[in-house]
C-alpha cells in the first residue's frame, strides 16, 4: 500500500515578485509503508518545502495539477486536514526549542489533549510515548522540560509526536547538535520507532553514512528536483550524480575510491564502514590464501578454504552486476525519479 | 610573563537550576595554552565545554580559581575590555550573531564600538572579509547567505576586533558538511597566520584536525594530548564520545588481520596499513 503519493508537485515562494525563487519543480514520488526513506540535497534544495507539504503545511499551489495524497487524504483537503496532521508526525530541526509546558508530561499530552481523546486514554498515551523514547515517567513526567539535558529535551520533543501514533513519521535532520552518544541514541531510537509506532519512517538528512546505513530507499534532490531515487548503493555509487548534487559521497564509498585508484581490488559500490571492513578482510584473507597456495600448491586442506571464502564472493559481484576495480563513474547512466516510480 | 597565553588555575563554576539547587559545570580545572596553539576542546553534552568557553572571555566568572589572559585576570572587571578584545567568540547559531543588515556594517560594528579610526577601520574590513573569503559579499545583506556564509561573516567580525584567541563554541554543529569544511578551513588558516584557536566541538572528525584534544568529562579534564595519544587512550568511550569513522574502521581492520603503525586519524594512514598488506 502506498503511504505517500506526490504528483506534479511544483513549489514557488514569493510568486510574481523580484525574490520570487522556484523550490520545487514537477515532483513524482510514491511511497510505500514501511520504507525507510532518507530524503538529501545541499541546503537548498528543496527538501523541507518538500516534507512540509506531507502533513498540508503548505499546500499544492496548483489544485487542479499537483497533488499530494497521504494514507488516501489529500493534503489540500481541509475536510481531513486534521486527520492526515495527526497521522503524519512532524519532528522538526531543534524539536527541542517547541517545548513549551511546564512539566514533561503536559507537554507530551498536547497532542493528544488536541486529538479530543478520553483521558485515561492520554494518560496512556504519554506514558508510552515517554516509555519508548527511553525516559522513565516517574522520573521525568514532573520535571520542567527546560531542565533536562540537550539529548533529553529532543526524547520529549520525539515522544510529543510519538504520543499521537502517527502512522508515517517525518524526522528533519533529527540528530543535528548532538553528542555522538546522543545521536547514535536518536538514530536507534528511530529504528525502534519504526517497528513499534510508525511503520513509515522519512528522514531528511546531511549526513551521507548515517542515511546509507539506515535507509531502504534515498530520494536526491537538486534545486528542487529529484534527480535520484533508489537504494542506497544505487543511489551512491553514482558519484557524478552526487557530486553534481552538491553531496558528500559516504565516507566509505570516499575510502573505497582511494584505495581502488592506489590499486587494491574492491567492488565500487561500498557504502557502509561494515561493508568496506568486511571486503578487506575477504580481499587480506584472499590474498593470503594466494600466496599461500602458491608455496603450498597441493595441499588439500588449503583449497577447501579457499572454495569457501571465494564462491560467496564472485556470487555476489555477479549478482550485484557492479564491476570492480573500477572508481569512475564514466558510463554511469543517469536516471531520474520517474523512471524509478512509474 | 608566562610562557602560556591562556591559564587557567583552579577554575570552578556553577550554575543555579532552581532554588536553592547549583550544578558544578566545572570543577578545580587547570589548563595552560601556548600562544598559536590549535586546541580542541571536546566532551560530551553537559561536559563543561560551553561553560569553559564563556569563562574564557569573562562573560562568566570563576566562583573559584582564576584565568589569565595574556597574564590579565578575567575577573577583574577593568580588563573586561582588553580581555573581549583578545578573545573573541564565535557561537553556534548562524542566525544569532549578526546586529546589521549589510555585512561590511555588521562587520564594522565591533571596532567602531572601542573607537577606531575610520580609516583603519575600512582596513580592518577588508582585511576581515578577505581573511574568510567573503570579500565579494561587503555590500550584500547577510539574510541572503547560506549558514557557512553566515558563520564566517560571524568570525569575521571577531577577526575585525584583531583578537588573539579565537574560540569557535560549537560553531559548526548547525551547518551542512559544505560549511563545515569552510569554517574548519577558515580557522586552520587563521591558526597559520598565529592566531590561538580553541575549537569547541563534539565533531570526532573536526577534533582530529587540531593539535592538541582537550576531552572534558563532568567538569573536569578526562584526556589531554595530541589526537592519537587521545585517540589511543582507550578512554574516549568513558568521556560518552566515539572514534573518527576512520580510527574505528582501522580497529575493525585490525581485527581482520591488517596491520597499522600506532593509531590511525587519516585517510593517508588507512591508506598506508591497507596497501601495505593487499598489493
Amino acid at each position: 500500500m502506498s503511504a505517500i503519493e506526490i504528483s506534479n508537485l511544483s513549489f514557488v515562494y514569493s510568486p510574481k515578485t523580484p525574490n520570487e525563487k522556484q523550490a520545487l519543480k514537477n515532483i513524482n514520488l510514491s511511497v510505500e509503508e514501511g520504507t525507510f526513506l532518507g530524503i538529501v540535497g545541499a541546503t537548498g534544495s528543496g527538501k523541507s518545502t518538500l516534507i512540509q507539504h506531507l502533513n498540508g503545511l503548505i499546500k499544492p499551489q496548483d489544485k487542479k495539477r499537483m497533488s499530494v495524497v497521504v494514507n488516501g487524504m489529500s493534503a489540500a483537503d481541509r475536510k481531513t486536514l486534521k486527520k492526515l496532521r495527526f497521522e503524519v508526525g512532524m519532528v522538526f530541526q531543534y524539536p527541542e526549542y517547541q517545548l513549551f509546558e511546564d512539566t514533561v508530561a503536559k507537554d507530551v499530552a498536547f497532542g493528544p489533549k488536541n486529538m479530543k481523546l478520553e483521558k485515561d486514554e492520554i494518560d496512556r498515551r504519554v506514558r508510552r510515548a515517554l516509555e519508548v523514547v527511553g525516559l522513565d515517567y516517574d522520573k521525568f513526567a514532573i520535571r520542567s522540560p527546560f531542565d533536562l539535558s540537550g539529548g533529553e529535551k529532543r526524547r520529549v520533543a520525539i515522544a510529543g509526536v510519538i504520543a499521537m501514533q502517527p502512522k508515517i513519521l517525518v524526522l528533519d535532520e533529527p540528530v543535528a547538535g548532538l553528542d555522538p552518544i546522543g545521536r547514535k541514541e536518536i538514530l536507534a531510537l528511530v529504528k525502534k520507532l519504526q517497528k513499534e509506532v510508525s511503520p513509515t519512517v522519512i528522514i531528511v538528512s546531511h549526513n551521507m553514512d548515517d542515511m546509507a546505513e539506515l535507509a531502504d530507499r534515498i530520494v536526491a534532490l537538486k534545486d528542487g528536483e529529484i534527480i535520484a531515487d533508489g537504494t542506497p548503493k544505487r543511489v551512491f555509487c553514482n558519484r557524478r550524480l552526487i557530486k553534481e548534487a552538491g553531496l558528500d559521497l559516504p565516507t566509505a564509498t570516499s575510502l573505497t575510491d582511494m584505495l581502488i585508484s592506489r590499486g587494491v581490488k574492491l567492488p565500487n559500490d561500498i557504502v557502509t564502514m561494515a561493508e568496506l571492513a568486511r571486503e578487506l578482510g575477504a580481499a587480506l584473507r584472499r590474498k593470503l590464501s594466494v600466496s599461500a597456495s602458491e608455496e603450498y600448491e597441493d595441499r588439500e586442506d588449503f583449497k577447501e578454504y579457499d572454495g569457501g571464502c571465494g564462491s560467496e564472493y564472485d556470487d555476489r559481484y555477479e549478482a550485484g552486476g557492479c564491476e570492480y576495480g573500477e572508481a569512475s563513474d564514466e558510463g554511469e547512466e543517469r536516471w531520474d525519479g520517474e523512471d524509478e516510480n512509474v | 610573563m608566562s610562557d602560556f597565553q591562556i591559564e587557567i588555575k583552579g577554575v570552578s563554576y556553577s550554575y543555579p537550576v532552581r532554588e536553592g539547587y547549583n550544578v558544578k559545570a566545572v570543577k578545580n580545572l587547570s589548563l595552560n595554552i601556548r600562544k598559536g596553539e590549535f586546541v580542541a576542546l571536546t566532551g560530551m553534552n553537559g561536559s563543561g565545554k560551553s561553560t569553559l568557553a564563556k569563562l574564557l572571555n569573562g562573560l562568566f566568572q570563576p566562583k573559584e580559581g582564576e584565568i589569565l589572559i595574556d597574564g590579565i585576570s578575567t575577573a577583574d572587571e577593568s580588563n573586561m575590555f582588553e580581555i573581549r578584545k583578545k578573545v573573541g567568540m564565535v557561537f553556534q547559531n548562524p542566525d544569532n550573531q549578526t546586529v546589521a543588515t549589510i555585512i561590511e556594517d555588521d562587520i564594522a560594528f565591533g571596532p567602531e564600538n572601542i573607537g577606531v579610526e575610520r580609516e583603519e577601520i575600512i582596513r580592518r574590513v577588508d582585511e576581515a572579509l578577505e581573511a574568510v573569503g567573503m570579500s565579494e559579499y561587503r555590500t550584500r545583506t547577510t539574510s541572503k547567505l547560506s549558514g557557512g556564509q553566515k558563520q564566517r561573516i560571524a568570525i569575521a567580525g571577531v577577526l575585525a576586533m584583531k583578537p588573539d584567541i579565537i574560540i569557535l563554541d560549537e560553531s559548526t554543529a548547525m551547518l551542512d558538511p559544505n560549511g563545515r569544511k569552510e569554517i574548519m578551513e577558515v580557522a586552520c588558516r587563521l591558526n597559520k597566520s598565529g592566531i590561538t584557536v580553541v575549537n569547541i566541538t563534539h565533531n570526532m572528525e573536526e577534533a582530529a584536525l587540531a593539535d592538541r584534544i582537550v576531552v572534558l568529562r563532568k567538569g573536569r579534564i578526562a584526556i589531554d594530548g595530541t589526537p592519537k595519544e587521545v585517540f589511543a587512550s582507550g578512554l574516549i568511550e568513558a568521556c560518552g564520545l566515539t572514534l573518527p569513522p576512520i580510527t574505528e574502521l582501522s580497529r575493525a581492520l585490525a581485527e581482520e588481520g591488517f596491520v597499522f603503525d600506532g593509531v590511525v586519524i587519516s585517510d593517508e594512514e588507512l591508506a598506508e596499513g591497507i596497501c601495505r598488506l593487499l598489493k
